[in-house]
């Protein structure tokens, strides 16, 4: 179910390559705790997002927000929407 | 009796400001969750309590470390706030600020990270945030202790100064009803000590805290009406978002205003040095490597190369010089052959025994601490997060296993820190595997007297193997005993930093503080016990060992563990003492077998067992049972009898099932 979701996305956060800015679109499709732990973080539909890392194997995929740098798991990532920028 | 409360975000230097402000050593670290207890210190020169509190992001709290800041600003009405702010992160540090201004407390800000901001050329007007908030701010760097005089000062004139004007407009719907509100709260006596408008807005936004504060009167139900009433009046407003939601848009709203008047990042500059020893660091194929690297050189460092070099040098200034000064100070001073046995047999043998180690377990704690302090903690659990996913745990959970590796009590006090339970209670019953310093004393005997030439490669087999036991045990247990909860991984990386020389050393004494303790209380008291037991038997005092209580209550045991390959009532009594504390494994062994010193020992060691007995032996030490300290924490953080004792009776059974395979198959396939 979850994957259907991820593939429904136009743009997923997960799906983008090392060194891509992209602006986040919407973070409703991402567990409840990690949006509220995100949106602690600063981390709100409108950030700008520099995908910094992936990890092996399907690993954390890392990110640059205004100077932070987060990680994150890479399903949750596929469920973040994100636009070009 | 005035108190001032440190409250902020996580990692932004509020452990480090109370060390200066108190002149105590608590431990930081350069990660998220440092600091998961309150602690309580006095200001100095000036008196006045000031209490140190688990970072948060807002009163709203997630984690179990949050909650108990939040519960503190609740339960003990601080009569003061100091509230720490990373001039490098101001927007998102802002919130909780905001909600702490609202509270209505005399309040302080500390403007922290003013040398980070500056390198990354992000400007902070101090005067224009004080001007826009209302309430005194002072810059301050709080690792170097710049200004923390003026925080003193500020503190002390805090008290006179007017309440801060600052106030948020949430718009006439949030406005009539806190209003509506407000007068409700004040018909009930409880909340008096409380802000009425912020219990009211906290309340509005779902502040479990305050809830369960509140909890028990009738105001909450009348309440709970008027929060679902505004709820849906805001609805007809046309706003889509929900209650909480829609507060944190107004008040962001405002932060970006506040922002663009005191915040100038337009030269802003990224973290060079950081990205650069990231690429390396956590490169996706030499990173799992180059931690696994460093986690042996770490084990070289404090068996091979200074550790066991220093232990000997210690070994001769206790067992030779020390021992024979007392025992000549205690024949001048006429004492009996009884006490004279027991200060040099019991006392100086099994707590000296001990103390021999105080090298290693220094240096094994001033490395933890380094890393602690550098920022690779959190890098650890982005790179374990993949195989940690696998086994249904959080990255995180590495954390307390790596802080484990000095004492488990801390470590399994830091799993606080994880969002879900399940997590918590999974590591909590698993950080036990790790082996911490306590055990140290044992393998560095053990490994010492058989595997010499390759000490450091067999105890860090013993570290991975507690590791990788504890990784299958994770994978078992959230199969079959816990809720199927998706385990959450979210974290910070913050940039890294040079940990210094000095507060390193003081972390590392505040630690090896604790173990001396350890050899004070613990292991003094077992040491005399056991002597006692082993001089005693049926017959009186003065008995051959063999014939004394403690031959009797180690034989007892020995039949079970004969297919483990140490049958013996030594091994028995050994283990049986070490529950107390595992360091006492070896004061007993020192006693039972009545050696000067550490060679001495090691030559006894190597006549009762063969190399595969003695690594069947260590390999049952490392995994056989939490240490009651360890117990009694454990007990604390799962609230909960049954888990405390499932987390000994696992620990036993995979200890003897690790010891048998050893020892059964080591005989298998021919070794001795
Ligand atoms: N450059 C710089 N580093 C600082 C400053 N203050 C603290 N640090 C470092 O920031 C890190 C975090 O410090 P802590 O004092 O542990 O932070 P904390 O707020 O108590 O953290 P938690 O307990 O996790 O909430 C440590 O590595 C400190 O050395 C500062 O003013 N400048
Ligand atoms: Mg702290």
């Amino acid at each position: 179910m979850l994957l259907k979701h991820g593939s429904d996305l136009p743009l997923a956060l997960g799906h983008m390559k090392p060194g891509d800015t992209v602006e986040l679109h919407a973070l409703h499709c991402a567990s409840p705790l990690l949006r509220r732990r995100l949106r602690d973080l600063g981390v709100t539909e409108g950030s700008a997002l520099k995908v910094l890392r992936l990890g092996l194997f399907g690993g954390p995929l890392t990110f640059e927000c205004d100077g932070q740098h987060i990680g994150i798991r890479r399903d949750e990532a596929n469920r973040m929407e994100v636009a070009p920028l | 009796m005035s108190e001032v409360a440190l409250l902020g975000n996580p990692n932004t230097g509020k452990t480090s400001l109370f060390n200066m402000l108190t002149r105590s050593y608590e431990t930081v670290g350069n990660w998220s969750g440092v600091t998961v207890e309150k602690k309580v210190g006095v200001l100095r020169g000036r008196g006045g309590r000031i209490v140190d509190l688990p970072g948060l992001y807002s009163l709203l709290p997630l984690t179990e470390d949050e909650s108990v800041a939040a519960r503190f600003l609740m339960e003990e009405s601080p009569a003061s706030l100091l509230n720490i702010v990373d001039a490098s992160q101001l927007e998102r540090n802002l919130y909780l600020t905001i909600q702490l201004l609202e509270c209505g407390r005399p309040m302080l800000i500390g403007l922290n990270m003013v040398d980070v901001a500056r390198s990354r050329n992000i400007t902070v007007d101090a005067a224009l945030l004080q001007q826009e908030l209302g309430v005194p701010v002072v810059s301050i760097v709080a690792r170097k202790g710049t200004g923390c005089a003026d925080v003193l000062q500020a503190l002390g004139s805090l008290a006179q100064s007017e309440k801060s004007s600052f106030r948020i407009d949430y718009g006439p719907v949030i406005e009539s009803s806190v209003t509506r509100m407000s007068e409700r709260l004040n018909q009930a006596a409880e909340t008096s000590s409380s802000n009425l408008r912020w219990t009211a807005l906290q309340l509005l936004e779902g502040n479990e805290a305050v809830r369960s504060f509140l909890s028990g009167s009738d105001v909450l139900s009348d309440l709970d009406d008027l929060i679902e009433e505004t709820s849906q009046q805001l609805g007809l407003t046309g706003e889509k978002s929900d209650m909480p939601t829609y507060l944190r848009k107004i008040r962001t709203e405002r932060i970006t205003q506040i922002c663009a008047v005191v915040l100038d990042r337009s030269a802003q500059r990224i973290h060079t040095a950081t990205e650069r020893i990231d690429t390396i660091l956590t490169h996706r194929i030499i990173g799992i490597p180059l931690f696994l690297a460093l986690m042996f050189l770490i084990f070289k460092l404090t068996f091979d190369w200074l550790g066991s070099l220093l232990s000997d040098q210690l070994d001769g200034l206790i067992s030779g010089t020390l021992s024979g000064w007392i025992s000549s100070a205690l024949d001048g001073l006429g004492a009996s052959a009884f006490t004279h046995a027991l200060v040099v047999d019991g006392i100086v043998g099994g707590v000296g025994g001990v103390l021999v180690f105080l090298p290693q377990i220094c240096i094994l704690f001033m490395l933890i601490s380094f890393i602690e302090d550098s920022g690779y903690m959190a890098r650890i659990t982005l790179l374990m997060d993949r195989t940690m996913e696998a086994v249904g745990l959080s990255g995180k959970a590495f954390i307390p296993f790596i802080i484990g590796f000095g004492c488990n009590v801390p470590a399994i006090m830091a799993a606080r820190t994880m969002e879900q339970r399940k997590d918590r209670l999974l590591t909590t019953l698993l950080v036990p595997l790790m082996s911490c310093s306590a055990r140290l004393p044992v393998y560095a005997l053990f490994a010492g007297v058989f595997f010499a030439s390759d000490q450091a490669l067999v105890v860090m087999g013993l570290y991975l193997m507690g590791m990788v036991l504890a990784l299958a045990l994770a994978k078992l247990f959230s199969r079959t005993l816990m809720k199927s909860e998706p385990s959450l991984f979210v974290v910070e990386l913050p940039p890294y930093r040079m940990p210094q020389l000095l507060s390193l050393l003081r972390m590392t004494w505040e630690k090896v503080k604790g173990f001396l303790r350890k050899a004070g209380t613990i292991i003094l008291a077992g040491s005399v016990m056991i002597w006692f037991l082993s001089n005693t038997g049926p017959s009186g005092f003065g008995v051959n060992m063999n014939d004394s209580f403690l031959a009797s209550i180690g034989g007892a045991l020995s039949g079970i563990l004969t297919p483990l390959g140490f049958g013996t009532w030594q091994a028995g009594a050994a283990l049986i003492t070490g529950f107390m504390a595992k360091e006492v494994v070896v004061s007993t062994m020192n006693i039972i077998y009545q050696v000067p010193d550490m060679a001495g020992l090691e030559h006894q060691v190597a006549m009762a067992f063969t190399p595969l007995q003695a690594f069947s032996f260590i390999a049952f030490i490392l995994l056989y049972i939490p240490c009651l300290a360890t117990v009694g924490v454990i007990r604390k953080e799962t609230s909960s009898w049954r888990w405390t004792f499932f987390s000994m009776g696992y620990s036993l059974v995979l200890a003897y099932i690790v010891a048998i395979l050893i020892y059964q198959g080591g005989r298998l396939i021919g070794l001795t």
